[in-house]
């Protein structure tokens, strides 16, 4: 019998399948593992399993009753997000009762009363803090174990969540997390992990279910199988594997030198861009690629090496100098980092030229105006005009924008990080075929963050590996995929 | 639906796309209903009291507009005006300066402490209401420490004509207010510095990515709001004729009252100094018909906040209007 059910489901974003009827089922007593490349499905499953969202076509059943129409059926599935979600300035017993069903009389929390509940449940879980400590004060390793007690010790729970649980964990509290979940496999509830890590997959699980592209494309009980087969059905087989965007015309000559640079989340990273070039970083989210880049832009601090642009010494820290001096960096988070949202197309295009922009009177509307219809003609951004507020347009066309904004300012080395995030497949094309002809044409260096092999393998002359902050390995596109992956993943 | 928007009159369209066409409106009906109920209210020296007063809460309220802009506000504005005033009476009263050299100084000692203002706030990377409630309780008690909570009087008559008089028609203090309005307009519209600002309002991190320095500009904002500020404060003394610390009591809360009537989001990126301007005539017709219509003495304060709430919550309502239109636009 299965407690949690999925028949069918089908959910679709503007531009994207994301999931695409899809059959999952959880048995009690079991250890399930999912896994699958970022943007394979794997989160908009979990938001459908969890209630966040509601699936398009398909039913969600949890013991034999359509969640979906009863919604407080959701409360069975125990979920432990990815990222911490503590109260950092409450305390360890305040974090750990929220909403304090049961604390005391008629409302009042009473703060001795819900210290002493604490007590047996840290014990229980091997955490190794005093329930008055503050959650900002306790390692990031006791918050992530202490985010699954608060979710298990409640007990009412059939089904446990949990999504790469061990990002954050040291070796040691893995193993206690091991255990915790072990513990809760005997007690007959379903358990469904969420890694990257093959190992701790083979370690831990009993069934494994691997996504690709939206669509369940395995399951298999965990001992009939071994990692290489894992990664063959998480990567597959690629049909348009012969369509490539990597630069034709990389030069002999040095654009970008990069020495023992260590920063905030990474150690002592060396690398070279050459014009014409396109280097691919590849790695896990938060393996420090993002952190590495802003530092050589100079948005985060790094602490100790050198970069040279142009055989010149950087200037590091100073965001201004970068952007004046070439090094123009295209942030993943577009909304927040990227457009001016209520800003119109014209404003936001203008305001990186705006010396450029002066006219007799002040800024010169004529002269934007004929910059943004330029930029529009350029880089064929879908819209009516050049007044249009840049929030309504596709997350696509935006991106072109930015990408024509960039271009205005005759830029040297351009990073573009995650610049497909949240864009569907036939703009993905376009925005590849935009980056081969900046290197091939303006013999721009290129460095793009990609978490999605194909596309660094499809688009970079070189692919460097980062695992925790540190470079495990530089590849060739054509090298196999599967010793790529290992490496971002840390088993190499 | 474009080609329908085109064929029509030009000034008709940049009319009905302007979001400030509605508090115009707003303002035109509260004139019409004003000149009804009131039959002093047209009396010309009626409509000089209303706008001598609007100059005043029109010229800090174009220049709080700024800070908002950035998503920031300054409460110190009302303590700056007294105390420049303060100084600038000092000067005049009690070392016998020249006047106008005087005055001068004053406005640069404004710049200074909005300058000073605005150097706390970034380097020390504080919240901006918070700090400048600090700043203003300083600025205040170095009013108090100056003055021993006696106004300065026997200011020199030659600059009275600043505060009390009219050029032609118009109270002087009002051509100063326009003076303002427009170079601030310059700047906003015009000028990289205006463009900047807009951008570091939609998104402080997008504005530093693009290579912005944005506390440079900060600073700026912050030093040009303490100039305006201390130019307000002068041109009361000059109007009363008497330095006061209790010059500017009420300004830091008209100044945000009038900016947000006008269409200035306190989210920082949208709206319009000009907005703000039209907000400032609102609540100064507001407190004039307050006057004219007799409300008891003890109510009015009561009545004036609560029409100020109910004018405020034009600009709102019309945003939430524009958030419905935004969503159907991105659902279609």
């Amino acid at each position: 019998m299965n407690i949690l059910e999925a028949t069918g489901i089908t959910k679709v974003f503007p531009g994207v399948v994301a999931l695409d009827s899809v059959d999952v089922s959880f048995e009690p007593g079991q250890i399930h593992c999912i896994i699958g490349e970022n943007g394979a499905g794997k989160s908009t499953l979990i938001k459908c399993l969890t209630g966040v969202y509601t699936p398009e076509q398909g039913e969600v059943k949890i013991n034999g009753q359509d969640a979906l129409k009863q919604k407080e059926l959701f409360d069975k599935v125990a979920y432990v997000p990815q990222e911490i979600d503590l109260f950092p300035h409450m305390s360890v017993a305040e974090n750990l009762f929220i909403p304090y069903e049961k604390s005391g009389f008629k409302g009042m929390v009473n703060q001795k009363t819900l210290e002493k509940a604490a007590v047996p449940v840290l014990e229980r879980f091997s955490i190794p803090v005093r329930p008055d400590d503050l959650v900002k004060d306790i390692s990031i390793s006791s918050q992530q174990l202490l985010q699954i007690a608060r979710a298990v010790m409640h007990e009412n729970y059939d089904v446990l969540m949990l999504d790469e649980p061990t990002t954050s964990l040291t070796t040691k509290d893995t193993q206690i997390l091991f255990e915790i979940v072990q513990n809760i496999r005997k007690q007959n509830k379903a358990v469904i992990f969420i890694s990257h890590k093959l190992e701790e997959i083979f370690a831990l699980g009993d069934v494994i279910t691997v996504f690709r592209n939206g669509k369940k494309v395995a399951y298999s009980r965990l001992e009939d199988v071994d990692i290489p087969w894992v990664i063959k059905q998480m990567t597959g087989k690629e049909l348009d594997q012969n369509q490539v965007y990597y630069s034709n015309k990389v030069t002999d000559e040095v654009l970008l030198e990069v020495e023992h640079l260590t920063g905030e989340r990474f150690t002592d990273v060396s690398f070279q861009l050459k014009r014409g070039e396109i280097l691919g970083f590849s790695g896990l989210v938060g393996a420090g690629r993002s952190e590495l880049m802003q530092a050589i832009f100079g948005y985060l601090p790094a602490y100790e090496g050198s970069v040279k642009l142009d055989g010149e010494n950087w200037k590091l820290g100073d965001p201004t100098f970068s952007v004046k001096h070439g090094f123009i960096y295209l942030p993943e988070e577009r909304k927040k980092q990227g457009i001016l949202p209520v800003l119109s197309i014209r404003e936001n295009i203008s305001m990186a030229v705006l010396d450029d922009m002066k006219g007799p009177f002040g800024l010169s509307g004529k002269k934007e105006e004929e910059l943004a219809q330029k930029v529009i003609k350029t880089y064929d951004v879908k819209t009516p005009d050049a007044d249009k507020e840049i929030q309504f347009l596709s997350g696509g066309n935006q991106q072109k924008v930015i990408i024509g904004r960039a271009m205005c300012c005759n830029p040297k080395v351009m990073v573009f990080d995650e610049p497909t995030k949240g864009i569907d497949v036939g703009t993905k094309a376009e925005i590849y075929r935009l980056m081969k002809e900046l290197a091939e044409e303006k013999g721009i260096g290129i460095i793009l963050i990609s978490s999605e092999m194909d596309e660094v393998r499809k688009c970079s002359n070189r692919i460097i590996a980062l695992y925790e902050g540190r470079k495990v390995g530089e590849f060739d596109p054509s090298s196999d995929k599967q010793e790529i992956l290992s490496a971002i993943i840390g088993v190499a | 639906m474009n080609e329908k928007a085109k064929s029509t009159n030009p000034v008709i369209s940049a009319l009905k796309k302007s979001n400030m066409t509605a508090i115009g409106a707003v303002l035109v009906v509260m004139i019409i209903i004003a000149s009804i109920s009131s039959p002093y209210f047209l009396d010309i020296y009626n409509l000089q009291s209303v706008i001598r007063d609007l100059a005043f809460v029109g010229m800090i309220g174009v220049a709080q507009s700024l800070l908002l802009l950035i998503g920031e506000l300054d409460l110190s504005v009302g303590k700056i005006a007294s105390l420049c005033g303060i100084l600038s009476g000092m000067m005049m009263v009690t070392y016998g300066m020249n006047p106008w050299l005087s005055l001068a100084i004053a406005l640069l000692c404004g710049l200074l402490f909005g300058c000073i203002n605005g150097l706390i706030i970034t380097k020390l990377r504080l919240n901006s209401m918070v700090a400048t409630i600090g700043m203003q309780g300083l600025y205040g008690g170095i009013n108090l420490v100056l003055t021993k909570g006696k106004a300065i009087t026997g200011i020199p008559e030659e600059i009275y004509f600043l505060g009390k008089g009219n050029v032609g028609p118009i109270p002087a203090p009002f051509l100063f207010c326009i003076g303002v309005l427009i170079v601030v307009l310059f700047l906003v519209k015009k000028t990289k510095t205006g463009r900047y600002i807009y951008a570091i309002g939609n998104s402080r991190e997008a504005a530093r990515i693009l290579g912005i320095n944005v506390n440079r500009i900060r600073v700026l904002i912050y030093s040009l709001v303490g100039l305006i500020s201390s130019l307000a404060g002068i041109l009361y003394v000059a109007r009363l004729g008497s330095s006061q610390s209790a010059i500017g009591e009420n300004w830091p809360m008209n100044s945000i009252a009038s900016s947000v009537i006008g269409g200035v989001a306190l989210t920082g990126g949208i709206g319009n100094p000009a907005g703000a301007m039209i907000g400032a005539a609102i609540i100064s017709i507001i407190q004039n018909m307050i006057v004219l219509l007799g409300v008891n003495v003890y109510w009015q304060s009561a009545v004036s906040g609560i029409v100020v709430v109910i004018a405020i919550s034009f600009s709102s309502i019309s945003e939430i209007l524009r958030e419905r239109k935004a969503r159907k636009v991105k659902v279609g």
